[in-house]
């Protein structure tokens, strides 16, 4: 049942732009559920072989998704102080990946790979040291004070230790996340954007529908994949998870354990300020960074709270954030502050991604503070699970556990 | 812990009998799973958790505290971060509730770098929850007048520094803690902040200090789950140590087996 026999789905009306030359060839309908980091690279490295259905209950902007609000932080190695080598392993993978992939976008996104500065001031020195411990690799080097001044000479004169990590980078999260949309706006993929997806005993439904119904399909047209990458969205399944014993409700079994864990960041445009790779500040609770995205634009963040509150950033968090600024470089005092926002990003209870498949569906979910630094790898296993390259282990041998196959038998 | 003086001797806190003379803090880990294999590791059979920065009253941490529930122990909500007596007494409020214990690791930030509590709030807050019934451990400084009020107000437990919080610097006043221990022999005392190597905890529990509360040393190490076995395994030896009665502590060197070959006057004393 899961063999594609053509799309049978019925002509849905063209979108506004372009449709692209596959227009009038049949291609395999796939459902993505959440328009998110994952669910936009998906669609666009999908698209070309597949119609693709792609469903978000948030607008086109992404507002609600974690990936609109991170850093884009694609540091391996500083993640290592806190994460597993594995990770670390992974985000040194995708790092590579990075630069293949923004190529199949329409406009130009920010990317980096100039490495970054940690620096600690002096009573936190032990800090340092004891990051510098944590570190799981070796590419990292400490800089004396004329070192760091001849890379960064707009840095605090107060900082008298620093580690610098060369192959460190970053990337322009919301330039990313428009430029896929801008993309995707202009292929054949369906966009139902503002549109909510839910979990229900008899699968996913839409508007009260199951999808196929929704997309005005024949009763036996069916996805040849359904790719779940709804993030803290799919938490609502929890309901699911008992009695039904589905596909959905069986991954849903699983997604109910992911919990939000809360960050704020502030964006800030700061034309004084002249840094040129992003800078980590020892912080006692959370890592924050300030990562200059060009223009005079800085992401300060991130902190990282065990909480699902919602609410918008708070006082203590934004005068952490913003001293931390003030604290790394002066000239922060007279920069505008553009935003200071606050989200969830959705962490399994180890804090390590985890793609579930069972039988046509697959769940990307749990990528935590990690979205950037993994999404790469997470897109390229996905792609061989849904094209059956079973051959590229390349993923999987550095974090066995990645992928949980619920599947009564292997699907090919 | 397995030790055969478990029976008879156990750690008590208010009237519960625990096994294990560990207590230990759920913040930093790498993770909540990595969390729970270090608590269980660590044999602690008391957790302590904060509600700050959680906004509980949206039951902002319920993901996070429903990981540390799951391990089935005895939970001791802290008021970390607390500077003034009304917000300890409201976290306390609020923490009774959302755990469901009277227990509260009561805690009042008297200056911000160190963290060193502040003994004049700290007596006054203690006043006011055993009032309503709170069951108070006061994180206190080694000040044996400030336990005096404490333990003349009802504590039956007493939670004293061994340095600042996080610092790992391991007991720093030996002699202070010891006059608490002389001057307090039936108040519970446990060590709380500054243990940051399993000796530290040892050494605590060799001077007749009931038990060891302590977070970053295990959360902060580079494999927390191992670093949690270590606490308990110096932990256990330190209580059989004070249990055994150490040997008595002499300046000159004395052989244990005599050297046959010279005659026992020649011997050095």
């Amino acid at each position: 049942m899961f063999e594609s026999d053509g799309s049978r789905f019925a002509e849905l009306p063209a979108q506004d732009a372009n449709n692209g030359e596959n227009r009038g060839e049949k291609k395999p309908p796939i459902a993505i559920l959440g328009a998110g980091l994952m669910g936009r690279m998906l669609a666009i490295s999908l698209m070309d072989d597949y119609q693709v259905f792609l469903f978000d209950k948030d607008s086109k902007e992404g507002q609600q998704s974690a990936a609109y609000l991170a850093a884009a932080m694609l540091a391996p190695l500083a993640e290592s102080a806190d994460c597993s080598k594995e990770i670390m392993q992974l985000g040194e993978m995708a790092l590579e990946l990075w630069p293949a992939f923004l190529k199949k976008v329409d406009t130009p996104v920010f990317f980096q790979q100039k490495g970054s500065l940690i620096v600690a001031f002096e009573q936190d020195k032990s800090d340092l040291n004891q990051f510098k411990s944590r570190l799981k690799g070796r590419d990292y080097k400490r800089l004396s004070d004329s070192e760091m001044e001849a890379l960064e000479p707009g840095l605090n004169q107060y900082f008298k230790s620093a580690l610098y990590l060369p192959n460190e980078g970053q990337l322009d999260n919301r330039q990313l996340l428009n430029s896929m949309a801008t993309t995707l706006n202009d292929s054949d993929v369906f966009w139902f954007d503002s549109t909510a997806v839910e979990s229900t005993a008899s699968g996913f439904q839409v508007k009260g529908q199951p999808l196929e119904i929704f997309l005005n399909a024949g009763v036996n047209d069916t996805f040849d994949w359904i790719l779940d990458c709804r993030g803290l969205g799919s938490q609502t399944d929890a309901i699911l998870s008992e009695a039904v014993c589905d596909a959905a409700s069986d991954i849903a079994s699983r997604t109910s354990k992911l919990r939000g864990v809360r960050g704020e960041v502030a964006r800030i445009r700061a034309p004084d300020v002249h840094l040129t790779r992003p800078v980590r500040l020892m912080h006692p609770r959370y890592p924050i960074y300030i990562a200059p995205k060009g223009d005079g634009l800085f992401v300060v963040g991130a902190t990282q709270i065990e909480s699902e509150d919602s609410r918008n950033p708070t006082v203590r968090s934004t005068l952490e954030l913003l001293s931390a600024c003030f604290s790394v470089h002066s000239g922060f005092a007279e920069a505008e502050i553009l935003s200071i926002e606050s989200g969830l990003r959705p962490a399994y209870l180890d804090n390590k991604p985890k793609i579930i498949v069972k039988d046509k569906l697959i769940s990307v979910n749990g990528l935590f503070r990690h979205g950037y630094l993994l999404a790469p790898v997470m897109l390229q296993q996905c792609l061989n699970i849904v094209k059956g390259n079973i051959s590229d282990i390349s993923i999987t041998q550095i974090m066995p556990n990645l992928v949980e196959n619920l599947s009564a038998k292997p699907r090919r | 812990m397995s030790n055969e003086h478990n029976v008879k001797d156990a750690l008590n806190i208010y009237g519960t009998k625990l096994n294990s003379r560990l207590l230990i803090g759920s913040s930093m880990y790498p993770s909540p799973s990595v969390m729970q294999q270090a608590i269980q590791a660590s044999g602690a059979e008391v957790v302590t958790l904060s509600l700050s920065r959680q906004n509980p009253q949206a039951s902002g941490g319920q993901a996070f505290w429903e990981s540390i529930q799951s391990l089935g122990l005895h939970l001791l909500p802290n008021t970390a971060g607390c500077h003034s007596v009304n917000d300890a007494v409201n976290m306390a409020q609020m923490s009774r509730e959302l755990f469901q214990t009277d227990w509260i690791k009561l805690e009042l930030v008297g200056d911000d770098y160190n963290l060193q509590p502040d003994p004049i709030a700290l007596v006054k807050a203690t006043e006011i929850l055993l009032g309503e019934g709170f069951k108070v451990l006061p994180y206190c400084t080694d000040d044996l007048v400030i336990a005096r009020h404490l333990v003349e107000l009802g504590c039956e437990v007493l939670m004293p520094w061994g340095s600042p919080i996080g610092t790992g610097k391991g007991i720093l006043n030996p002699y202070a803690l010891q006059a608490m221990r002389d001057r307090f022999p039936d108040v519970t005392m446990i060590v709380d902040s500054g243990i940051g190597l399993p000796s530290h905890a040892t050494q605590a529990l060799e001077m007749g200090v009931d038990a060891v509360l302590l977070n970053t040393a295990v959360a902060k190490a580079n494999d927390p789950v191992l670093m949690g076995q270590a606490f308990a395994k110096a932990i256990e030896a330190g209580r059989s140590a004070y249990l055994a009665g150490p040997m008595a502590e002499r300046t000159a060197a004395s052989p244990s087996t005599p050297t046959i070959d010279s005659p026992f006057w020649h011997q050095s004393a």
